[in-house]
């Protein structure tokens, strides 16, 4: 058993991507559909999304702009932005670590492209996020901030992070589903993440000590790239290049990765 | 033309204990050797260079004793397990009827539910909307419909689920056991309903323990055995070679 791909196994891992993508009907359905059983006997339903996030953000922003001593009005708005983004960033991550898992039993009987249940969770997020966009309309409202134009730059910061999260979905739910132990780990390593990226904190706060927190943390990378447009602020043609090559990491260790162990996943559920 | 080929294929299975699939120890594995005294890697060997060529108008019966691997061959044809070693041709639409209510989902109405399964039968939403009036009258559920399917009784989700799944004639059919739903008067409809479809379909694999089934509706027979195919030919041949003990 060879660690290497064949030329067979790059086939068949191209023809997955491209038929996986192909299938966005199956893919946004089943999205919409965990969304809508997930809340499905809530009497707020899936506005339960928008509803415990607001509560986080009011909680934890009155008591860190108390500790951090910046003034509620905008330290919450910029808390807002960051939570949101922030745990679409986690979200994925999070799901990604049961994508084959959770659809064993569809793998197990019918040949359908293991891109598919990737897509899935990053569209499932992706409706989380909606959901959560109006956590931001609703702060920038309450306390007057108005958009500058630098926000538009949150599109194509939210398109790289959605492409990145296909490679990187693709690997933790391959691994997460080979090692069983893997999911904890992630969670755990999560949690220390969201302390080393600048969700809570301002970037200034480092005052230019210890800069590759920032500039080796994906997440951090990632995060900035979508909030500081919200936050006003156009984001640095360096932000771009390291993202990009986030994604080109991503991608060169991915693309073996699914192509030799790919048909390996309905024999590790 | 619909097709299958398989080519000395072979299915490993292997099998993690708590141990052996832990990160950590795939990674003391590599790097402070071996526990002692634990075992390594277990791998099931299912199938064994299994060589067939299934054609249009084959109607092909599997036997074998419990374990001999008759599911693992027929999620080999679904296209499911890709082979460990060998190869595996499957050309044209399968549908493989294993477990009926694959994919659905209790807190959905039964309307979403034909479309969520039509969805994985390879039909468009606009497909699987278009077959709900058809699915509902055969399965007769009626205002049942728009109720989520965790409030069926049993037997109603199978009616739903075998309206569905047979709405549609596909190339390749895959049945493990021959599907039998709901009382009396439904199951009538359905063996017809399901008769007609083996008729169509242009290629049938049928995993069964009933003789009598598998002599009404096949014309060839595998007999597997650990995992080989120690039978190939006409069903009476194959029939009368497994009773006289075979395998």
């Amino acid at each position: 058993m060879s660690l290497f791909p064949t030329g067979a196994d790059w086939r068949r891992a191209a023809k997955d991507l491209v038929e996986g993508l192909a299938a966005w009907h199956i893919w946004t359905l089943l999205a919409f559909n965990d969304i809508r059983q997930r809340y499905k006997r809530s009497r707020f339903g899936q506005f339960w999304i928008t509803l415990s996030t607001g509560i986080f953000i009011a909680g934890i922003g009155s008591v860190y702009s108390f500790l951090f001593g910046q003034p509620v009005e905008t330290y919450i708005p910029y808390l807002a932005v960051n939570i949101v983004i922030w745990g679409m960033l986690a979200g994925i991550v999070t799901d990604s670590t049961a994508a084959f898992t959770q659809a064993g039993s569809i793998l197990g009987q019918q040949a359908l492209p293991k891109t598919i249940f990737v897509m899935r969770v990053i569209v499932r997020q992706l409706i989380i996020l909606a959901h959560n966009l109006v956590i931001i309309a609703l702060v920038f409202l309450l306390f007057g901030i108005v958009p500058t134009a630098a926000a538009v730059m949150a599109v194509p910061g939210l398109l790289l992070l959605a492409v990145a999260s296909l490679p990187a979905g693709m690997t933790i739910g391959l691994l997460c589903t080979r090692f069983r132990d893997l999911p904890q780990i992630i969670q755990s390593l999560l949690q220390v993440a969201f302390f080393l990226t600048p969700v809570m904190w301002h970037v200034d706060q480092l005052g230019g000590r210890v800069p590759y927190v920032i500039d080796f943390n994906p997440f951090a990378i990632f995060l900035l790239l979508v909030a500081d447009p919200l936050h006003g602020h156009w984001p640095g043609i360096g932000r771009y290049v390291q993202a990009l090559a986030i994604i080109g990491t991503m991608v060169l260790v991915t693309a073996p990765l699914f192509a030799r162990f790919r048909a390996r996943i309905v024999y590790w559920l | 033309m619909p097709l299958i080929e398989l080519r000395d294929v072979s299915v490993d299975f292997p099998i993690y204990n708590s141990r052996s699939r832990s990160l950590r120890n795939a990674l003391m594995a590599r790097i402070g050797g071996r526990l002692a005294g634990e075992g390594d890697l277990v791998t099931v060997r299912a199938l064994q260079d299994i060589s067939i060529t299934l054609n249009p108008g084959d109607r092909v019966a599997l036997i074998g004793r419990n374990g001999a691997g008759k599911s693992t061959l027929l999620r080999v044809l679904a296209g499911a397990y890709e082979p460990t070693a060998g190869s595996a041709v499957i050309n044209g639409r399968v549908s493989s009827l294993f477990d009926l209510t694959m994919g659905m989902d209790a807190e959905l109405t039964g309307v979403d539910n034909v479309i969520l399964r039509g969805v994985f039968l390879g039909m468009s939403i606009a497909e699987a909307r278009s077959y709900i009036p058809e699915v509902a009258e055969f399965s007769e559920l009626g205002s049942f419909m728009h109720l989520p399917m965790r409030t069926y009784s049993s037997g109603m989700r199978l009616r739903l689920a075998f309206a569905i799944s047979t709405v549609r004639t596909p190339d390749i059919l895959l049945l493990d056991e021959f599907i039998s739903v709901g009382d009396e008067s439904f199951a009538r409809k359905a063996r017809e309903r399901l008769e007609r479809m083996i008729d169509e379909a242009h290629i049938l694999v049928l995993a069964s323990h009933s003789l009598q089934t598998l002599r009404a509706y096949c014309n060839r027979a595998l007999l597997l055995d650990e995992g080989r195919i120690i039978a190939d030919g006409a069903i009476e041949d194959v029939l009368d070679r497994y009773k006289g003990g075979a395998a």
